[in-house]
């Protein structure tokens, strides 16, 4: 590439041979160069002192700035997503609770609600053969007076049946003994 | 005079010569673009420091690349003894770069292309690489001469080939800049040159290798100053780091 630029620059030199006189390289004029020395090494300088002593300690700072920053920020949101893990938890743990205090709570009325029933349902029990019992007692007893009722009933009726029939007034207690007699026989079977 | 390549090259007095001591001082054309490129910079670096934003704007951001940009390089090459030396290398690189930078634009100078320049870097970096070196280590800097490893027989000749790389680094370092930006103009010169001889007719060829031209060489305008940057590093690592 460089033999190639080289061999260009000699064409050119030699085709205009108007400038060959400056076509040497300037570079290698001595003149200036302690001219370019002095100002380079002034200019650097300047640009070393005012880029090491003021700019770079900005960047530098300005970087640190940044880095911690996000330092901070990824710290906080850390933090923050701690605390609403726990805060979770938390929130998880009182609905467990909740729920199984609900569970509780729903064993507990059950168990009354049934020693309840079973409470109420021993009650009526009682008062239903109360009940009974006196209904028998009363049954009892109506049967006892039906009897009678039906033994003076049926002496009534049998005297009165032979009175029309016969004319006659029967003895009242033979018709007793008779209707007692019969009563006998046949009341079991009805009562 | 636009005909030749070399023209843009040449340094002119501005203004007044000042003489000091029978040694010609005057303030040139080559002056005038040192002071450009550095006030360019102190300007770009005011503007990005101005405002210390936590989000930053765009010249702000621009400065704090350039800044971890040279401060990872360093790092990276030297290691963090180099540390208080990168006020310089990022002065240097800046310095170098926007040198290069400027020198893109048409009728300007590039500081850059003239040996004197480069070879002062060059042979700064190179003494001050040298001292480090020696106050660091003493005399044992010397070993940086007698690579580890090397068998018996060929040690002599390692360390005569060892001491001539060492001491041609400030012409290296020098020249390969020099020569870069040189070839560049020289060759961007050249190409212009031909657009304006050939015509409108036959000027579009180098005319769009000009362009093609120009875009190669902004890119070898910061690749140089990167280069310069990375080997002042390098030589750096090798007086800080002695035996890596």
């Amino acid at each position: 590439m460089r033999q190639y630029l080289n061999f260009f620059i000699a064409l050119i030199a030699i085709q205009r041979d108007l400038y060959a006189a400056e076509a040497g390289m300037p570079q290698l004029d001595p003149k200036y160069w302690a001219s370019q020395a002095f100002w380079l090494i002034l200019v650097f300088t300047v640009l070393y002192f005012s880029i090491s002593k003021f700019y770079l300690p900005k960047i530098k700072n300005n970087l640190d700035d940044r880095e911690n920053r996000i330092k901070d920020d990824i710290e906080d949101a850390n933090k923050s997503k701690e605390l609403s893990e726990n805060k979770l938890k938390e929130y998880e743990k009182i609905l467990e609770d909740a729920k199984k205090e609900v569970i509780k709570i729903q064993i507990e009325s059950k168990t009354k609600l049934d020693k309840d029933i079973q409470e109420k349902k021993e009650k009526i029990e009682k008062e239903i053969e109360k009940e009974l019992i006196q209904a028998q007692k009363e049954i009892t007893e109506l049967k006892k007076n039906s009897i009678s009722d039906i033994h003076n009933i049926s002496k009534e009726i049998a005297s009165n049946i032979i009175e029309n029939i016969s004319g006659d007034k029967l003895n009242e207690s033979s018709i007793k003994a008779a209707v007692e007699e019969i009563s006998k026989k046949n009341v079991g079977k009805y009562l | 005079m636009a005909g030749n390549p070399m023209q843009q090259f040449s340094v002119h007095k501005i203004g007044p010569e000042i003489n000091i001591g029978g040694i010609d001082l005057s303030f040139t054309n080559a002056s005038l673009f040192m002071v450009i490129s550095a006030a360019i910079i102190l300007i770009f670096l005011f503007v990005g420091t101005k405002e210390k934003k936590i989000v930053p704007g765009k010249v702000q951001l621009v400065a704090e690349m350039f800044y971890t940009f040279v401060a990872k390089m360093i790092s990276d090459t030297a290691g963090s003894k180099a540390k208080p030396y990168f006020p310089f290398i990022f002065s240097l690189f800046m310095f170098v770069l926007f040198c290069n930078m400027v020198g893109m634009l048409p009728y300007s100078f590039t500081v850059t292309s003239h040996i004197i320049v480069t070879l002062i870097m060059a042979l700064f970096i190179f003494i001050a690489v040298t001292i480090i070196g020696f106050a660091k280590h003493g005399f044992k800097y010397l070993s940086i001469f007698v690579p580890s490893g090397v068998p018996a027989v060929l040690l002599p000749l390692i360390t005569v080939i060892e001491i001539i790389s060492y001491l041609s680094r400030p012409v290296s370092l020098s020249v390969r800049l020099f020569a870069n930006m040189m070839a560049g103009h020289t060759m961007l010169k050249v190409f212009g040159g031909f657009v304006i001889s050939l015509g409108l007719l036959g000027g579009w060829l180098p005319l769009s290798f000009s362009v093609a031209l120009t875009g190669l060489e902004i890119l070898v305008a910061f690749l140089q100053a990167y280069v310069f940057a990375i080997l002042t590093c390098i030589y750096l690592n090798d007086a800080l780091n002695l035996h890596h």
